[in-house]
Parts: C-alpha cells; sequence; structure tokens
C-alpha cells in the first residue's frame, strides 16, 4: 500500500514524521460522518489535523533544535489550556496578544520572520537564519508527506 | 656602526679590563641580538666592577673620539639639549649632558649604547642562570657610570629622574621596580635603573626603525615608568613586528590583522558576525526557489513569503481529504459525503480564464457534480477518472479562492474557479505558486487549476 517514489530510508525524517502523522491521525477517528457537512466541524478538525501534523513533525526533529523546541512547548501549554477552563486562561492569551502587537505600521522584516518561525522572538539574527532554513527544509517534508497520504487516500 | 666599533675596541686596548666590558657592550650594540647573548655575556659577567677614575678618563676619551652613531640616534636626539634633564630616560642627551657638557649628542648615544647594550645583555641573560651576577654586574656598571658622571660634573638632580622610570621597565630586572628614589646616595638602585634605561634606548637601533618611532613618540613626555616599560617590553618581545603597517608593536594578544583592516576588537567581532550572516543567507538561498535576488532585503522578503507558502501549504492539506481520511479504515464511506462538502469544481485549464467563461458553464458544472458525487459513492476511482475526463479536477474551497487570488494577479491566465475568492490568505507576491491537492491521478499532463511550483509539484 504505500505509493510508488516514497524513499524507505527508515531513518530519515520524512519515515520517522509519515509515522507519527498517521498515528496521529488514526488517533482522531470521525464517529459522525454526517456532521462533517457542518463547517465548523471540518474546520475544528483540519484545525486538528494542522496541529497533529506540526506536533508529529516537532516530535520528530526532537530537541535538537531550538524552533521544534518552542513548538512542542507552545502546543504543550496551548493544549493545556484548552483542557481547562477558558474564563482563567483567556487573560494569558490576551497579554501574549498585547505583545504581539507592534505599535509600528509595519513590521520589519526581521521581525515577520521571528512571528512566523517557532521560537524566533528571542533569538538573534545569526541563529535566526539558521533555524528558519532547519524549519524550510522540516516544513517542505511536511508537506510532501501530507500531500502523499492525501493522494493515496484520494486513490 | 663598524668603525665605531673599531675605535671602540681600540680605546678597550687601552683601557683597563672593566672599561672594557662597557666596549664589548657597544661592540654588542652594533651587532644582532643574538651576538650580544652569545659573545658578551660572559665578558660582562666577569668584569664586574668599574675603576672610577679610570673610567672616568675612559668616558672621556669615548666622548672626544667615538664618531657618530647610526643614523637613527642622531635622529632621536636633534633638538636634545643638556640641560633637559627631566625627560624620557630613553632620551640619551639625559645621561651624558650632565658628564660632558660638549659632548655632542652622537657621543652620548655612543655611551649610552653601551650602557643599555650592558643592561640588554644582563636583560637577556637573567631569565636563567647568571641573573643575580648579571644584575649585579650591571649594577656596579651603572654605580661607576654615576660615580664617574657625578665627578665630571653632572647635577644629582640631572641624573635622578632618569632612572626613575627606568626601574619598572624590566621585568627581568631583580629588584627594578624598587628604583624609584631619586637619590644618588641609592646608587645601587639608580644605577641599575639607569641601566634598564639603557637597555630601552638600546634595544632601538639594534633592531627595526619601528622602534625608534616609539623612541621618539616616549620622548618628550614626563618620566614614566609603563612608558618606558611597555615598549620596551614591546620591543624586546616583538621585535618582529615591523612595519607592514597594519598592527603596531602591541602585546602579543592582538589578532593580526590584515592590510587595510581593522584590528579593533569590536570590528573583528562585527566582521565574523556579518560573515556568518552572509553564509546562513546563502544556504537558506539555496532552500527557496526563485532566489535569484542579490539584494538582502529581497532575499528575506522572499524567505517570508515561502515560509509563508509552506504554512499554508500545511493548513490546505489539513483541510482536505485528510480531514476525513483521519480514519485509515475504508475511507469511501466517510469522504464521499466530506468529499461533496469539501470538493468544488474548477474549470478546466485549456479554457478561458474569464469568470464569464466559468458562469455560463455553471450548469454542466452542476450536472457534472452530479455525476461525480454519484461515482464516489461507489468508487472513488472512476470518480476521479470521469473528472479526469472532462477536464476536471477537485480541490478544496479554501485552495481554490487561493488560487484564484493568486491567479488574479498573476500573468497566467489560467482557468478560474466558480468560488468567491477568500481574499484573506492569498500569498502577497504574484510569484507565489500554489500547491493543488489533487485527490486524482493528474500527473499525465491534465490541466490542473493552479501555477504548479517547481517543489510542490503534485507527483500522482
Amino acid at each position: 500500500m504505500i505509493p510508488k517514489g516514497v524513499s524507505l530510508n527508515p531513518n530519515s525524517r520524512k519515515t520517522r514524521f509519515a509515522r507519527r502523522f498517521i498515528c496521529a491521525l488514526s488517533q482522531m477517528r470521525n464517529p459522525r460522518p454526517v456532521s462533517s457537512s457542518n463547517e465548523e466541524e471540518v474546520r475544528k478538525r483540519s484545525h486538528k489535523i494542522k496541529i497533529a501534523a506540526y506536533l508529529s513533525m516537532a516530535r520528530a526533529v526532537g530537541s535538537r533544535r531550538a524552533w521544534s523546541r518552542a513548538l512542542l512547548f507552545k502546543l504543550r501549554t496551548r493544549a493545556r489550556r484548552h483542557n481547562i477552563m477558558i474564563g482563567r486562561r483567556s487573560l494569558c492569551l490576551k497579554k501574549k496578544r498585547v505583545i504581539k502587537n507592534d505599535p509600528l505600521g509595519e513590521l520589519s522584516q526581521t521581525n515577520k520572520l521571528r512571528h512566523l518561525v517557532p521560537g524566533g522572538k528571542t533569538m538573534d539574527m545569526c541563529s535566526l537564519l539558521e533555524e528558519t532554513a532547519h524549519f524550510v527544509t522540516c516544513l517542505a517534508t511536511q508537506v510532501k508527506v501530507m500531500q502523499t497520504i492525501a493522494d493515496h487516500f484520494a486513490k | 656602526m663598524q668603525p665605531c666599533s673599531r675605535e671602540m675596541q681600540g680605546i678597550n686596548a687601552l683601557l683597563n679590563p672593566p672599561q672594557i666590558s662597557l666596549q664589548d657592550l657597544h661592540d654588542q650594540q652594533q651587532q644582532q641580538q643574538s651576538q650580544i647573548q652569545s659573545s658578551n655575556i660572559h665578558r660582562q659577567v666577569q668584569n664586574s666592577h668599574f675603576d672610577p677614575t679610570s673610567h672616568d678618563d675612559f668616558l672621556e676619551q669615548m666622548f672626544s673620539t667615538i664618531p657618530p652613531p647610526s643614523c637613527s640616534w642622531s635622529d632621536l636626539n636633534p633638538a636634545k639639549t643638556p640641560a633637559a634633564w627631566d625627560l624620557n630616560p630613553r632620551d640619551l642627551s639625559d645621561d651624558t649632558a650632565p658628564l660632558n657638557p660638549d659632548n655632542n649628542n652622537n657621543v652620548a648615544f655612543q655611551f649610552d649604547d653601551s650602557a643599555n647594550l650592558a643592561s640588554k645583555l644582563r636583560n637577556h641573560q637573567i631569565s636563567g642562570s647568571a641573573k643575580s651576577a648579571a644584575a649585579a654586574a650591571a649594577m656596579m656598571l651603572q654605580q661607576q657610570l654615576l660615580m664617574s658622571r657625578g665627578v665630571a660634573g653632572a647635577g644629582d638632580s640631572g641624573l635622578i629622574p632618569m632612572p626613575l622610570s627606568l626601574g619598572s621597565a624590566d621585568d627581568n630586572v631583580d629588584g627594578s621596580s624598587s628604583f624609584k628614589s631619586p637619590n644618588l646616595g641609592a646608587h645601587d638602585d639608580s644605577v641599575q635603573a639607569l641601566f634598564n634605561g639603557f637597555a630601552g634606548s638600546m634595544h632601538g637601533p639594534s633592531q627595526t626603525p619601528n622602534q625608534t618611532q616609539h623612541f621618539h613618540h616616549s620622548q618628550g613626555g614626563p618620566v614614566q615608568g609603563q612608558n618606558y616599560g611597555s615598549p620596551g617590553a614591546a620591543m624586546n618581545q616583538a621585535p618582529a613586528s615591523g612595519s607592514a603597517g597594519s598592527a603596531p608593536a602591541q602585546p602579543r594578544q592582538r589578532v593580526r590583522a590584515r592590510r587595510g583592516q581593522a584590528t579593533d576588537p569590536h570590528s573583528i567581532a562585527e566582521r565574523l558576525r556579518r560573515e556568518r550572516i552572509a553564509e546562513r543567507m546563502k544556504a537558506l538561498q539555496e532552500l527557496v526557489p526563485n532566489a535569484n535576488k542579490t539584494d538582502k532585503a529581497s532575499m528575506l522578503d522572499e524567505i517570508i513569503d515561502y515560509v509563508k507558502f509552506l504554512q499554508l501549504q500545511v493548513k490546505v492539506l489539513s483541510m482536505s481529504r485528510l480531514g476525513g481520511a483521519a480514519a485509515v479504515a475504508p475511507l469511501v464511506a466517510d469522504m464521499s459525503p466530506e468529499g461533496g462538502g469539501d470538493c468544488i469544481q474548477a474549470g478546466g485549464g485549456n479554457g478561458g480564464a474569464q469568470r464569464n467563461q466559468t458562469a455560463s458553464s455553471n450548469d454542466t458544472l452542476m450536472v457534472t457534480e452530479h455525476q461525480v458525487a454519484k461515482l464516489m459513492e461507489e468508487d472513488m476511482g472512476s470518480a476521479m477518472q470521469y473528472l479526469q475526463g472532462k477536464g476536471l479536477c477537485l480541490m478544496p474551497i479554501s485552495l481554490a479562492t487561493v488560487i484564484s487570488t493568486a491567479t488574479c494577479h498573476s500573468r497566467n491566465p489560467t482557468n478560474r474557479s466558480v468560488l468567491q475568492p477568500n481574499g484573506g490568505e492569498g500569498p502577497s507576491s504574484p510569484s507565489m505558486s500554489v500547491l493543488t491537492v489533487q485527490s486524482a491521478t493528474l500527473g499525465n499532463g491534465t490541466v490542473d487549476a493552479s501555477v504548479k511550483d517547481s517543489n510542490s509539484v503534485s507527483k500522482t
């Protein structure tokens, strides 16, 4: 059932990510097929899938990279926030947003990059570029694998 | 230099053995440092005492007969007056003026050179064995010199400032740091200091002209031990610093910079940082497509756009059939109702890209849609093949909106989709290409509704 053209290196980042991602997907079951027509449900599920994708990617990379550590931390705190009462956590959310809001109208390019790359806010330019490079390769891998899975399931 | 040494040798022959040491020292000054170390050390140690009276005569003889020294020395003290006692100890005229007022400066140099040679020899030798002996010898020599100078009529005050700074000059000298008292009564100390000073000034002519610059620099300043000490030490340690022009005779720890570049540690760190950033940017350039920009700002823009694009791809993919394919189990049951909700139908790629065309073909599309939905219930493959036959493809709505907004800006008049544009998440730059989430085997040249990216071609 493995689609042709996929490398079978068992230790590559790609396969590690694929394995984790498929496991996560299988854990997300869809018991109610009818409710899928609801847009809200669709959005929630796609959001969950996206989170699962990022999570499995970060886990596949491990703690070696700053961005993966930051991403894991963010996802864990977010999960904890969702599980606990929202009322108290919303304050934290608001605080975070205030920090994100820039008094300037235009964010500089470096700042934009910092917002895009997880954990980029506390890095200097040099390590930010390095993390960006690694992040880009991992994102490309992620997209390829997801594409493959989607194609496979589409057949 | 050679005539001087020869003359000195001649004078030496007439004088007492103690004075010969001076002569030898003078000789050594003309020669290389290595020669100094090899030949004259022993002699200096042996000739450790002076006869004051004969010493005085010898000095006068030296002053009268010694021809001018090397030009560097003459350059050193062109304007020195005998009364300039409180100048830097390396100012040689200070030493010699009280001794013999009608000396020319050159003669003074000679005498100082020999004394400096003595101290220099001592300094070189002190590291190992004959430290105390050499120091004692030097002290003796200095003492003799000072005494002779005193006899010649030199004011005590004249001699005093000179030794002041010399005391702390040489680390090799024992107790050099203690030679601060300007009292001639402490003859040993002053003599020692004198020798230290001589050593420093002696280093000049025997080394590169670069050091004479330091002499120039230090001359005229107040008597400062450190002023003398550091250049002397630097010269002692780094005689080969040379006149490259880029690195002055600074302490060894400085990084040797290339010509035309600063040696400032801040600028070096800045340069390293810039180089690192440049090589990281180069690495990023290879990853990101359309990376033929040379400008750093535009390169950063490209990188930002590419990262946004990839994140959008992930989002779209998560909205696609993956959402329905959460179960690894048979998918058709799950997918068909969702497929109906998610999928849209796009116009054929070979058709026009005008909205009116797509609008007109809506009716046919509706029919096709029903057909496809029916087929999907049975078999996804056949449904896809049906679509392919029609030149259509399936794609999520959000993706189609993205494509439509992208193709609005792009030059490529590809087909348009029927959907309302989202307008929110479209990529900003027109060069962005959007991946089509294709659920069918469309790799065989079937028209897509998207501009394919070089990286993210749907493989099928």
